[in-house]
């Protein structure tokens, strides 16, 4: 949709040459990929093989023990269970409030429009670590603690600027025309919002919504702070927090990490596209 | 393709009804603003205007949970105490040596990334994953394989340096190593964010300009400096700032590799306002703290809308 298309624009660089560019793709590969296949290579070994010196690069008898055990150890399907409910519904809410103001400021006549952008903007950048002491005291007030809520409206608010701003731009590319006369058929005007340019906008909402997801599926430090109880924990917290006896449990925490890794990267990998104009066009317009 | 003629037949019908409709919904348009903007500017409030206040107000108050005396006044006794706290001085020292090393350093590593993935490859996905995949990894999920990476028996990172006949080090018992491990984390984790807007950049950045300049007879050398990065600037300074307000609040990397070890030689501000807080429940110092953490960010963000306003 974007500035994607590699047709009209230089594709240049001081290098060139077809063997040059095999063995850059290849570093930007390894770049890349190499740690997440790093612990993947690790969670199917055995535990034997993993204190061997030298150590082992591909897995000599690939097994799926660490993964029984990272689900049989800790309750690992609860923590990702907690963290698709909290990322599941922060991105709805996410969604929901930032079309409406979204709409609000790319088509209705606002006195200080510019102001509240810049606000926007702001919160953007605003460091959320520095309101762990007044968020703490709010939920503790709230008697949110322990509660997917606690970091579901922190985590609004995280991803609320960006997808704002992105709503904004896909929504002021919708002719006026086409929700004017959904409203002469009878629509009111959240009707036309919600009916005609929420769907043609789809690919921005997709894109704000999977920015969104990502964002709170990512947090730690408040999911940290705000949930003690362990039944609680989301995938981050629940992993880091993962105790052995004596030392950290390697084996089993690699496990874990891959099943942490793959929806993301399913995400990803399906919706690349979008993810990367999401991504610069919220990061070139600020 | 049902909806391409209904937006046909819907735009005819138009043009007869747009009048009475505006006419109509002018005078509520302010209210029906004020409606839409609302549930955001609710939240905003609960969850940052009410706290800053919050956050300045305990700043200034005797507020330790586990005392069990209710709060109270204490004036500028948080700050005075914090001036004379080592520990504040050595977290918020590491804090702005992690900025001063990890966003310059995310920004030539972003760069050239960049400069690598512009190249016309045939198939473009496997490159775009490659830079999506450490965006999307989250920053504890970073710090947790890195740490195995840099494991002084069974890292890769030692073992690596063996079969290049360099002896490794215990990296996490040594501040300046941990330091140094910690800091390739971010920039590892960092720049892709950073190769994805210079990317985009790049890509806008007309052929015309550098076919001119192969006509003027100028180097490939030459046309970088003074085509690719001026046009470039907006781009990255976004993404610096973006980077270095990120930086400042430096928390999770270093969480999950060493807990601030050995001692507290790599524990940053963010972590001590958290151990602060949810360790020894001190809410009174622990809002101090993250004044100070609040006025380093505000700066940043500040100098950031200058720049957009210049801009534009």
């Amino acid at each position: 949709m974007t500035a994607m298309s590699h047709d009209t624009t230089a594709s240049r660089s001081i290098f060139s040459g077809k063997p040059l560019r095999i063995l850059i793709g290849f570093i930007l590969l390894v770049n890349g990929m190499f740690p997440a296949l790093w612990i993947l290579f690790t969670s199917l070994k055995t535990e034997a093989e993993l204190t061997v010196k030298p150590i082992t690069w591909l897995p000599h008898a690939p097994t799926i023990a660490n993964y029984l055990r990272a689900f049989t150890d800790q309750p690992l399907l609860l923590f990702l269970f907690n963290s698709f409910m909290v990322a599941i519904l922060s991105t709805a809410l996410t969604l929901f409030i930032s079309v409406l103001a979204a709409y609000a400021l790319a088509r209705l006549q606002i006195r200080g429009r510019d102001l509240i952008l810049s606000a926007i903007i702001a919160v953007s950048t605003f460091p959320l670590v520095t309101l762990l002491v007044p968020l703490f005291e709010i939920m503790r007030a709230l008697g949110l603690l322990n509660t997917w809520v606690a970091l579901i409206l922190p985590y609004t608010v995280l991803s609320l600027p960006v997808c704002t701003l992105i709503l904004v731009s896909f929504f002021e590319g919708i002719p006026r025309d086409l929700e004017n006369s959904a409203m002469i058929d009878g629509c009111t005007r959240i009707g036309a919002l919600f009916k005609v340019v929420v769907p043609l906008s789809a690919p921005g909402v997709f894109t704000a919504g999977i920015l969104a997801f990502v964002n709170a599926w990512d947090e730690f430090l408040l999911a940290l702070s705000f949930n003690s109880n362990p039944m609680l924990r989301t995938l981050p917290v629940g992993i880091t927090l993962y105790q052995g006896e004596f030392a950290f449990p390697w084996p089993v925490i690699s496990a874990a990490l891959v099943v942490g890794i793959v929806p993301v990267a399913v995400l990803i990998v399906i919706f690349q596209e979008r993810v990367v104009s999401g991504l610069t066009s919220g990061g070139i317009k600020g | 393709m049902a909806t391409a003629s209904e937006t046909t037949l819907v735009t005819t019908h138009n043009e007869s009804g747009t009048k009475w409709w505006t006419r109509f919904l002018d005078p509520s348009e302010r209210t029906l603003a004020v409606l839409l903007l609302m549930p955001a500017a609710l939240l905003l409030t609960l969850i940052i205007v009410y706290p800053v206040c919050r956050l300045i107000w305990t700043s200034f108050q005797n507020l330790s949970l586990t005392s069990g005396l209710p709060a109270s006044f204490a004036g500028l006794e948080n700050y005075t105490l914090m001036l004379e706290d080592p520990v504040f001085w050595e977290t918020t020292w590491n804090t702005v040596l992690i900025t001063l090393i990890t966003v310059p350093g995310a920004l030539l590593v972003g760069l050239a990334l960049a400069l690598m993935a512009n190249l016309p490859f045939n198939v473009k996905w496997p490159v775009r994953l490659s830079l999506l995949i450490p965006w999307a990894l989250p920053l504890s999920f970073a710090g947790l394989i890195f740490a195995w990476f840099f494991h002084s028996e069974y890292g890769v990172v030692n073992d690596v340096l063996r079969r290049i006949g360099i002896e490794g080090v215990i990296w996490f018992n040594s501040a300046n190593w941990a330091f140094a491990a910690i800091c390739l984390t971010i920039i590892w984790k960092t720049s892709s964010f950073m190769a994805l807007i210079i990317l985009a950049g790049l890509q806008t950045i007309p052929r015309s300009l550098y076919e001119a300049a192969d006509v003027d007879g100028a180097g490939r050398l030459r046309q970088f400096f003074e085509i690719t990065l001026p046009l470039l600037k907006p781009a990255i300074v976004v993404a610096l700032i973006f980077r270095t307000i990120t930086a400042l609040q430096t928390f999770d990397i270093p969480f999950t590799m060493t807990r601030g070890g050995p001692g507290t030689s790599t524990a940053t501000l963010a972590m001590y306002i958290h151990q602060n807080t949810v360790d020894f429940l001190d809410l009174g110092y622990g809002s101090a703290l993250a004044v100070v953490m609040f006025a380093l960010s505000m700066g940043v963000t500040a100098v950031y809308l200058r720049m957009i306003r210049t801009k534009g």
